[in-house]
């Protein structure tokens, strides 16, 4: 690792902010289109980022800003480690529990801030994110472990070289079609969409950590958003969709899924995070069982 | 019809009733006087009137009186009685009835704060329920000139021009 | 007294510096609402958001609280009792923050022009950047509204905020004359 490591990996935040900003712009085109309206312009999520970060804001104490920092931190540290394609800033450093331990720090950083706020809202948002987490991401350890055990790495761009190596049927989503399955619900969860969005609920719990963000704050929340997007959307296409041999065509596998996952979070109501937890615990996680001892026993669906 | 007709023979067998009329089928008005008001709605408790729907009050400034209403209703026959009785306006003193219906309680702070009227046993009723801070004579009396009261507290725009072609003079 | 034509007049010489022109184009194409909804003009609101009106494609949107929000809409009669939340709630938006006062209630304080309860001008209280006539007003007079206050907000016009603070005194005063006191002492803040 040198310095020219460093310099691509700043770029490819950019890449990563610009990719997902755009693709949530178009997005929100679509889903208005959905819905039988005009739809804002494509770029509207830059113009509403610039905007966030050019007002003014207000501090409830250091624990509330330096949580922000870190959240923020956090997550771009993580989107470093993620390859695009065949492009790598850091090769070698990405692996699956890298970037789950240091997602984490995002996610606590948010935790921590909006905690800080001293708003009830806040903390009931941030409770019902951190059960959340735990509902999501053990169904998605499950089959993350079994297909580590089924391949022998544990590496994004590993997962990818060996699943572009047969074409479309070598995509695990077609080998695996019930662990892929558990992971497109996980990612749900993972982004916050309906029906797994309880913690930001707006009319219940007034969007709940967000509660008492605003101006710059806000402006750096929703940064933080998008990386955290890509990151999350981005494993989802390397472990499952096999990566991209290049650039173009991750980005439009990263685009579809992404598209997809939103159409179906509007056509879904809300779950309450305890149905959402019994959800999780009931239909993903013995799906997730049943593909893991598919794979270790019987060696189904392993190349 | 003949449900009402025995429940105004009953009531009146057992207690002092003054008037009654039926504005409506299925409701009728009892005015009964400010003593026999709580045994009234205890017994009509007791016989399955165990709605209080609305408890308000009225103020007669001519004659000198409060007249305060108590609708409650009938699940089971579906029965309004329109309960009624008169307060001296001078001395509006009355007896709470949050004992035989606790939800009472918020009629009674709307009525002590719309009309000044005091329920006795209730010490609740005198916190603020809508107008904070008011320092004035309780709004719901004819005697308060809310015009007045408007034009001291909340300015007014002034209009240089009080007269606008297409409709014609305005003020 | 302050007087809002006059005051948009003064501002007209432009003394933005370039930095404050490009975040005023931000500002001007993503307006966060949080609308106030004190009377019948919520009501309007729906028609206006969702697809017969469609108020995303001006780049505006709902927001849960007064602190994500940019504008204020006040849409209805205003009790004193609700002017001390609203007065809160406009304190806690962040700046630049604009107002937009709904019907004839805010502006004069229409039918209710001599109820003991109800203020007659919102901008004795707080400072109004935009009035929309009716009661109420259709969905119609609302974008066009919106297309308005976009257009004062890119030549910089909307300054109803520095008026706040610059007479924070006057705002008070006439605040504390028709409320007492502004502080809300309910038995949910006790």
């Amino acid at each position: 690792m040198n310095l020219m490591n460093l310099i691509y990996a700043f770029g490819l935040l950019l890449f990563a902010f610009v990719l997902q900003t755009s693709i949530t712009g178009i997005n929100r085109k679509v889903i208005a289109r959905l819905q039988r309206r005009r739809g804002p312009r494509w770029f509207q999520q830059f113009i509403d980022i610039f905007k966030a970060l050019s007002k003014s804001s207000t501090s409830h104490g250091w624990i509330f800003d330096f949580g922000v920092v870190m959240a923020l931190g956090g997550i771009m540290a993580t989107a470093m480690f993620i390859p695009i394609g065949p492009l790598q800033a850091l090769p070698g450093l990405d692996n699956i529990f890298i970037i789950a331990y240091v997602l984490a720090v995002g996610m606590l950083g948010m935790a921590m801030s909006a905690s800080g706020s001293g708003n009830p809202w806040a903390s009931i948002g941030v409770s019902r994110a951190l059960t959340n987490m735990l509902a999501y991401d053990i169904p998605f350890m499950v089959v993350i472990f079994g297909l580590i055990f089924a391949y022998d790495t544990s590496s994004l761009s590993g997962f990818a070289a060996i699943q572009q190596e047969g074409g479309i049927l070598g995509w695990n989503i077609i080998r695996f079609p019930l662990g892929g399955l558990v992971a497109m619900i996980s990612l749900q969860g993972m982004l916050g969409k309906k029906p797994f969005d309880s913690f930001i609920a707006p009319a219940e719990i007034a969007s709940g950590p967000m509660v008492e963000y605003g101006g710059r704050h806000l402006g750096m929340l929703f940064l933080l958003h998008e990386f955290q997007t890509f990151v999350e959307v981005s494993l989802i296409v390397h472990i499952f969709f096999g990566g991209g041999a290049t650039v173009l065509e991750y980005v439009v596998k990263y685009a579809l899924i992404y598209t997809f996952m939103n159409i179906v979070s509007n056509i879904l109501p809300r779950f309450k995070i305890d149905q959402a937890v019994t959800f999780f615990y009931k239909v993903p996680l013995a799906l997730a069982m049943i593909q893991s001892l598919l794979i270790i026993v019987t060696g189904l669906g392993v190349a | 019809m003949n449900s009402m007709n025995s429940i105004v023979d009953d009531l009146k067998g057992k207690f002092d009733i003054i008037n009654v009329v039926f504005p409506d089928d299925m409701q009728m008005a009892v005015d009964v006087d400010k003593n026999d008001v709580h045994t009234v709605l205890s017994y009509l408790k007791t016989i399955g009137y165990k709605q209080l729907s609305l408890m308000s009050g009225v103020d007669w400034i001519k004659e000198n009186e409060f007249e305060v209403v108590f609708i409650v209703f009938n699940w089971d026959n579906g029965i309004h009685i329109l309960l009624r009785t008169r307060l001296d306006r001078e001395n509006p003193v009355f007896r709470t009835i949050t004992g035989i219906y606790p939800g009472a309680q918020y009629y009674e702070r709307d009525i002590h704060e719309f009309f000044g009227i005091e329920f006795e046993g209730n010490p609740m009723s005198y916190k603020d329920l809508f107008l904070e801070l008011w320092d004035e004579m309780p709004p719901m009396r004819k005697d308060f000139d809310p015009l007045a009261y408007s034009q001291d507290k909340f300015p007014e725009r002034k209009y240089e021009s009080q007269f606008i072609p297409e409709v014609g003079v305005i003020k | 007294m302050f007087n809002i034509v006059e005051d948009t007049q003064k501002t007209r010489e432009d003394t933005r510096k370039t930095w404050e022109k490009i975040a005023d184009y931000f500002r001007a194409n993503s307006i966060w609402m949080k609308w106030y909804c004190t009377g019948c003009g919520a009501m309007e609101m729906p028609p206006t958001m969702t697809s017969r009106f469609d108020m995303e494609q001006l780049g505006m949107g709902p927001m849960a609280t007064p602190r994500q929000a940019d504008v204020l809409l006040i849409t209805g009669y205003l009790s004193a009792k609700t002017l001390r939340r609203v007065i809160y709630s406009y304190e806690q938006m962040q700046d630049p923050k604009y107002v937009i006062g709904f019907g004839s209630c805010t502006l004069n304080g229409g039918i209710y022009f001599d109820s003991y309860a109800t203020m007659t001008r919102l901008d004795h209280y707080i400072p109004v950047d935009l009035y929309i006539a009716g009661c109420m007003p259709r969905p119609e007079a609302i974008m066009n509204a919106f297309d308005t206050l976009i257009a004062m907000i890119k030549k910089g016009e909307a300054k109803g905020w520095k008026h706040y603070q610059d007479n924070y005194e006057w705002y008070n005063a006439n605040q504390i004359h028709s409320l007492k006191e502004v502080r809300v002492k309910d038995e949910f803040h006790e």
